[in-house]
């Protein structure tokens, strides 16, 4: 635990430097990078730890942004209750979804979850009069927060997405190094042979899926107030697939590489964003090569690459 | 007018459900063969349709080489698909082959966008039949053709699969890899050949669908999802059920849209879809890994 928590420091605070360093049309693009690595650690408990391959996120997180920016407008000086409440919704909402879908195999639990997301978006779109449809929100208020204040501004975001990310990260670590977090690798290696050994899957899975369902709807928070604005497309199966996509290039279970993946991989493709309409054939070349690296890497095939 | 609205939803519904019924039917031969989800099924119809699309605009095309040229390129496209994804990582996780079918579907739309651009493209109906009237039922011309075109599909392949040997090896693969692989068969020729065989019934969706809606650069992953629902609906394992749920789907997606708003219909049909798989999940031996 001790390794990782450091090898987790390490890259916060280089992060932190270099967003220290940024001007503030950067450091907006640093924020969004960080954002998706929040999502990928949000995964990470369900697929790292659970073994549980969810493509629910951009549902998890369009549901903090929602109920976020909703509730903010209707109590702006709710922050202390309402981010809590908000994450604990989905916490519930993710463990209640988990039960019965955990039977299902990888792919197809996937491909369930990918409905849920689905679902979500076109939910939203059916609801205008609270949701504002297609058209998306304003966000009103920002939240409050005692001795801050204002939760408002780039340098702000910034710093509410390293605190998640460092939260989740300890998170993580100390989960996987409890007697919950065995439970769960030994459901994910074999869940036969866990459930023989007297482990409640339903309820166990349910746990790791519902912490990371109330991370991503902490992530829409802070995506919502860092954008001031939201709309469907922000959440919709583009952010699901982006969010397992560096996972599974990462490695499900390992803290800090998913997190460096995010950040050098999105810079990536972020500055081949020029190339105009040849941005999603680079954009899935690049995934793509990274998948297949990785793949070389644990196979032994790529001797250079580090283990 | 109830039942004219009701006609009129048959009518879009069977025309739609043909295509995803054909598009269920490349799923579930993939699925079979080599327990992958392949979420690039949808750029398989798309190129395919682009590519006739263009032979079109060169060429003077009729309906037989305009079928003989869908089923090559299909087939080809097919091929080159599982060559680049699963041929590359057969020993790797699941969940690493799945993700690379997806970023397979980002590089191929990617192409579409860079050779075809984004405007949509009318594929022309090289197939014409004429429309069919009985009582209250009516099927336009392009319903019959996308039924007449996924009908002959169906039975084409399932006389393949049950006469021929290596029919009868891809179905022994999807039974039982090890046993199959024990009697000689080659399980990883028979998955390439899975490949190739979607790609050449995506690419004939393609040819049904592409009159009806014109061909977009995005179309893609909403028609391969729905191609997965209709195979879930189907059952994944005799092919006249799966096609039939392809047909299911659209007709109920019609009757939706005409009961409900478009975003609504949306929503019912993937409830469904979550809703089936919690109550009559797929039987163990489709579970296993090959």
């Amino acid at each position: 635990m001790g390794g990782e928590l450091r090898r987790l420091a390490v890259f916060l605070g280089a992060v932190g430097a270099l967003g220290l360093m940024l001007p503030n049309v950067h450091l907006l693009a640093l924020n969004q990078h960080l954002f998706l690595a929040l999502n990928v650690l949000a995964l990470n408990f369900s697929l790292g730890l659970g073994g549980q391959a969810s493509m629910a996120t951009g549902a998890f997180c369009g549901l903090g942004a929602y109920a976020s920016v909703i509730l903010h407008s209707m109590w702006p000086q709710g922050t202390l209750v309402i981010v809590p409440a908000v994450a604990f919704t989905a916490y519930a909402c993710g463990a209640a979804v988990s039960k019965p879908l955990e039977k299902l195999g990888e792919g197809f639990l996937a491909m369930a979850t990918l409905c849920l997301c689905l679902i979500f978006v076109n939910l939203v779109l059916v609801f205008t009069p609270i949701t504002g449809g297609s058209n998306g929100m304003m966000v009103s208020h920002h939240p409050m927060l005692p001795f801050i204040g204002e939760l408002k501004g780039d340098r702000a975001n910034f710093a509410a997405l390293l605190a998640l990310l460092a939260l989740g990260g300890y998170l993580f670590a100390a989960v996987r190094s409890s007697r919950l977090g065995r439970a769960l690798l030994a459901c994910k290696d074999d869940a036969l042979a866990a459930s023989s050994c007297g482990i409640d899957r339903l309820s166990t899975r349910a746990v790791s899926f519902g912490i990371g369902g109330a991370f991503s709807a902490l992530a829409g928070m802070v995506l919502a107030n860092s954008t001031g604005f939201i709309s469907p497309g922000q959440f919709d199966l583009g952010l699901s697939l982006k969010t397992l996509l560096f996972l599974v290039i990462g490695g499900p279970g390992k803290l800090t590489r998913p997190l460096i993946a995010v950040v050098v991989l999105e810079s990536l493709i972020a500055w081949f964003h020029a190339l105009g309409e040849a941005t999603v054939l680079v954009h899935g070349l690049i995934l793509a090569g990274a998948l297949i690296a990785g793949y070389w890497r644990e196979t032994g095939r790529l001797r250079l690459l580090p283990r | 007018m109830f039942a004219l609205y009701l006609a009129q939803a048959v009518n879009s519904g069977l025309a739609l459900g043909a295509v995803y019924g054909l598009m269920a039917l490349g799923f579930s031969l993939v699925y079979n063969s080599s327990r992958l989800i392949n979420f690039a099924q949808g750029e398989l119809l798309l190129l395919g349709g682009l590519v006739l699309y263009s032979l079109s605009q060169a060429l003077e095309l009729g309906p037989v080489t305009a079928l003989l040229a869908t089923g090559v390129f299909g087939f080809v496209l097919g091929h080159a698909l599982y060559a680049s994804t699963l041929g590359v990582m057969l020993g790797a996780q699941p969940l690493r082959q799945l993700m690379l079918t997806v970023a397979a579907s980002l590089v191929w739309q990617g192409a579409a966008i860079l050779v075809w651009g984004k405007n949509p493209l009318k594929l022309e109906q090289f197939v014409v039949f004429p429309p069919f009237r009985a009582g209250p039922l009516f099927l336009g011309g392009n319903t019959v053709t996308a039924l007449v075109l996924s009908v002959a599909s169906v039975a084409v392949l399932s006389a393949f699969l049950t006469l021929t040997r290596t029919g009868r090896a891809i179905r022994a693969v999807s039974m039982n890899a090890l046993a199959a692989r024990l009697q000689g068969v080659n399980p990883v020729r028979v998955q390439a050949l899975s490949f190739a065989l979607s790609g050449m019934l995506a690419a004939l969706a393609a040819m049904a669908i592409g009159p009806q809606t014109m061909l977009r650069y995005d179309m893609g992953f909403g028609l391969g999802l729905k191609g997965f629902v209709a195979a879930t609906l189907g059952g994944y394992s005799s092919l006249s059920r799966v096609f039939a749920g392809g047909l299911f789907l659209g007709v109920v997606e019609a009757c939706l849209t005409l009961a409900f708003s478009a975003d609504l219909k949306e929503t019912l049909t993937y409830t469904i879809l979550v809703a089936l798989m919690m109550l009559a999940p797929l039987p163990q031996n489709l579970k296993q890994k090959v």
